[in-house]
């Protein structure tokens, strides 16, 4: 919703505002390029076009299955086998159960999905009050809700079943937690009798923030600076990631036979990727932007990386994505025609790779689901590290389960190229230099700043230097970023300009119908002068773009 | 052009030390300063290893412990020739496990022939109260099914090297006749016929 009353304002009244002082087109947008390697995104139309459970999205899938599409495309009448065995088990089910959900496309999903409700404000004395009430009993040296510590933690995330079972809390032990897991589970079903959908408590400080997806129930409780649409699309993301380990069609299957299930049993070991998840979201504006991060490279070099996995992919069946990633930073994306990577899932292999060493130690085949491409099964991905001394990862996705020897003989075949044209040294080079300072903009009173291309769904920023040195001006920083970013989509007044006077710097964010920009200057800077610096600052990205964004989308 | 003469296969519970044994017999080292990797998935390892006059390479498929794998499990060890389940020495759950993998082998692979190993020997050797699987126990048991039982410690290195080498000289008695008629078969050559080549043999 937001995002279309944030188009139709263009055109009105703040958007002559940016003429008068600028002469960029309307359309311009730096980091575009005619075909986009990832699928843009508006922000909060992902999460208001998910379905609002497992249930209608296994239904859906088993109409149209990305998976299934590939294999069938590949002549391969046979499924795998788990796959045909779980979904046999989910047929028998969804006979009887509830969700016929005769829908016969996506719009109707949607409005099934976004019921009009106005977020609820409950004032939360009954929690605080049940905690206050046995602070006195016990104090734990573990984690758990009676401790000081537990308590400071600016942001929890917690996940529990439909029936109120722990799943996973950011900090602390869920079996300690499972007292106040079960008063959410109450806030959420009490709401629910209503024939409402709770979405947030606002209390003071901390935002409670729901998000119901049948069978899973996710709670962010936060003091920071993210907003309530903010944790929900955060939340969204966590939810994804659950899905990315299980896929839909098992997650669905798992609670149909039982509904008391205990999910950690089959999380085990991928609390890690959680944790790191929910501490990352706290500091990288990929996810706030749905956009990706891209390692700064010489055109010419990208090229002779695509074009290296582009020749010996080419050759095998069956590869959909073949993705490099360096430390948090895509280089390249070769992908199957026809289909596109969706930024979130894009996150969740770079989640996955960040978050384990043991990619490291040896080659690995690994079952991985990427929800927004079909959530209903999964690919199987060859990682490896192209070598011991380059941090760079490369992940081999394909529908074939029994292609491992094969991408293994192709993955060496795309190192052995990437070593003959010194390929290696410059994406480590690149990573030494930690992308590019601000410097280098030339722009005096520029401290720093976020700049992403919506048709490509890529941002840029420059390394955080002086003063966001400290950690805590880092995340101070970040938190402007959310909170400028939450300005300008606030769904009841979106706006096109902003310009923020902080305590210690002057904030500037301004939308244009091909990009965002966000940036931090010196506090002392006139907001004719913050203007003028942004269209200097949009034209050098314009002039950089070939280093700084994925122009092409080379295709297998 | 690949060749891998003899595919292995790692199963057990998880933190039962399959990683760490495999990087010992790999790579000859131990990391017991860094912190708990779990595998995702499953690593793959190749080693070649020289008996008498024969060379084999063997293909080692390290599996994920984790709960939500087995049912993938499969893709793994299909057509293995040898099948290493491992249980920690020092937790009496994982011993339950090896039950499970050793009746999803006999039922799915049944030529596969069967390790147990027992690991991290070294924490009961320094404690002998850490030991929570009685010896006695595991020699009956795998007398009943009749695997090969080693207790290895990763850490010093015991009878990993003997257990590997044990697989290679059992699986060229069973598998290589001397002529080298059906040689032919254990190469893996092109891509796409990797699947025939597991469920043929």
């Amino acid at each position: 919703m937001a995002t279309a009353s944030c188009k139709s304002l263009e055109d009105s009244e703040t958007a002559r505002e940016s003429e008068e002082e600028t002469e960029i087109p309307k359309d311009f947008e730096p980091g575009a390029s005619s075909e986009s390697i990832l699928i843009s995104i508006d922000l909060y139309e992902e999460v208001e076009n998910s379905p609002g459970s497992v249930y209608e999205d296994v239904s859906y899938r088993r109409r149209k299955s990305t998976i299934c599409e590939l294999e069938r495309s590949a002549g391969k009448r046979v499924l795998a086998e788990e796959q045909v065995e779980t979904s046999k088990s989910f047929d028998d089910k969804s006979q009887d159960g509830q969700l016929k959900a005769e829908i016969g496309h996506d719009e109707s999903i949607r409005i099934k999905n976004s019921p009009n409700v106005e977020p609820i404000r409950i004032e939360m004395e009954s929690i605080q009050m049940s905690s206050d009430e046995e602070k006195h009993e016990i104090i734990e040296t573990a984690e758990d809700i009676h401790n000081p510590e537990w308590k400071q933690h600016s942001k929890h995330i917690f996940i529990l079943s439909e029936a109120g079972k722990p799943i996973y809390s950011r900090f602390g032990s869920e079996d300690k937690l499972v007292t106040l897991m079960g008063v959410m589970q109450a806030l959420v079903s009490i709401v629910q009798d209503n024939g409402d959908v709770i979405r947030s408590i606002h209390a003071g400080d901390h935002k409670f923030v729901f998000l119901v997806r049948l069978p899973l129930i996710l709670v962010a409780v936060a003091n920071t600076n993210a907003s309530a649409p903010q944790l929900v699309v955060q939340l969204n993301c966590v939810y994804n990631l659950i899905l990315s380990v299980l896929t839909s069609t098992q997650l669905c299957s798992i609670f149909e036979q039982r509904r008391n299930y205990d999910l950690r049993r089959l999380l085990g070991g991928a609390e890690k990727f959680l944790d790191n998840l929910v501490d990352t979201m706290d500091s990288d504006p990929s996810f706030l932007l749905v956009a990706v991060r891209c390692l700064p490279l010489t055109s010419a070099i990208r090229d002779t990386i695509s074009q290296s996995i582009v020749q010996y992919c080419s050759k095998v069946k069956n590869v959909v994505f073949a993705i490099l990633v360096a430390k948090n930073q895509l280089v390249t994306i070769v992908r199957m025609k026809k289909y596109s990577l969706h930024p979130s899932d894009l996150h969740l292999v770079m989640n996955l790779v960040n978050s384990s060493d043991s990619f490291k130690a040896a080659e690995s085949w690994t079952p991985i689901c990427l929800p927004k491409f079909d959530s209903s099964g999964f690919l199987h991905a060859h990682v490896s590290y192209l070598d011991d001394n380059c941090p760079a990862c490369l992940l081999l996705l394909t529908v074939d389960k029994n292609l491992f020897f094969t991408l293994q003989e192709c993955r060496r075949k795309i190192v052995e190229r990437l070593h003959r044209y010194n390929c290696l040294e410059a994406i480590n080079a690149s990573l030494e230099s930690e992308g590019y300072s601000v410097s280098e903009v030339g722009l005096p009173d520029l401290r720093h700043f976020i700049y992403k291309s919506k048709s490509a769904a890529q941002f840029t920023e420059p390394r955080l230097e002086a003063p966001y040195v400290s950690n805590e001006d880092q995340s101070n920083l970040f938190g402007l970023y959310q909170y400028l970013h939450h300005r300008m989509y606030n769904s009841a007044r979106p706006l096109k300009i902003l310009f923020y006077v902080g305590q210690k710097e002057i904030m500037l964010s301004w939308h244009m119908a091909g990009f965002e920009l966000y940036a931090a200057f010196e506090p002392m800077v006139t907001k004719f002068t913050a203007v003028n610096t942004m269209n200097k600052l949009v034209r050098w990205i314009k002039k950089e773009e070939d280093r700084l964004f994925i122009m092409n989308a080379p295709t297998i | 052009m690949k060749r891998v003469d003899l595919k292995i296969v790692l199963l057990g519970k998880e933190y039962g030390g399959k990683t760490s044994l495999l990087e010992r017999y790999l790579y000859d080292h131990f990391h017991g300063d860094l912190p708990y990797q779990n595998t995702i998935g499953a690593a793959f390892g190749a080693k070649k290893i020289q008996l008498d006059d024969k060379q084999i390479t063997m293909g080692i498929w390290d599996t994920a412990g984790s709960e939500r794998y087995e049912a993938m499990s499969k893709i793994y060890y299909r057509g293995a020739k040898a099948a290493i389940v491992c249980y920690d020495l020092t937790d009496s759950s994982s011993f339950e496990r090896v039950k499970f993998w050793v009746d999803e082998l006999k039922k799915f692979e049944e030529d596969c022939m069967i390790y147990l190993c027992g690991t991290k020997k070294d924490l009961v050797q320094e404690d002998r109260q850490c030991r929570k699987i009685d010896y006695h126990t595991t020699t009956d048991y795998a007398d009943e099914i009749g695997a090969n039982l080693f207790e290895t410690s990763s850490k010093t290195g015991e009878c990993v090297r003997e257990l590997f080498t044990q697989i290679a000289m059992d699986f060229v008695n069973k598998y290589v006749p001397s002529s080298k008629e059906k040689n032919e078969d254990l190469i893996l050559e092109s891509p796409g016929k990797k699947s025939t080549f597991c469920c043929s043999s």
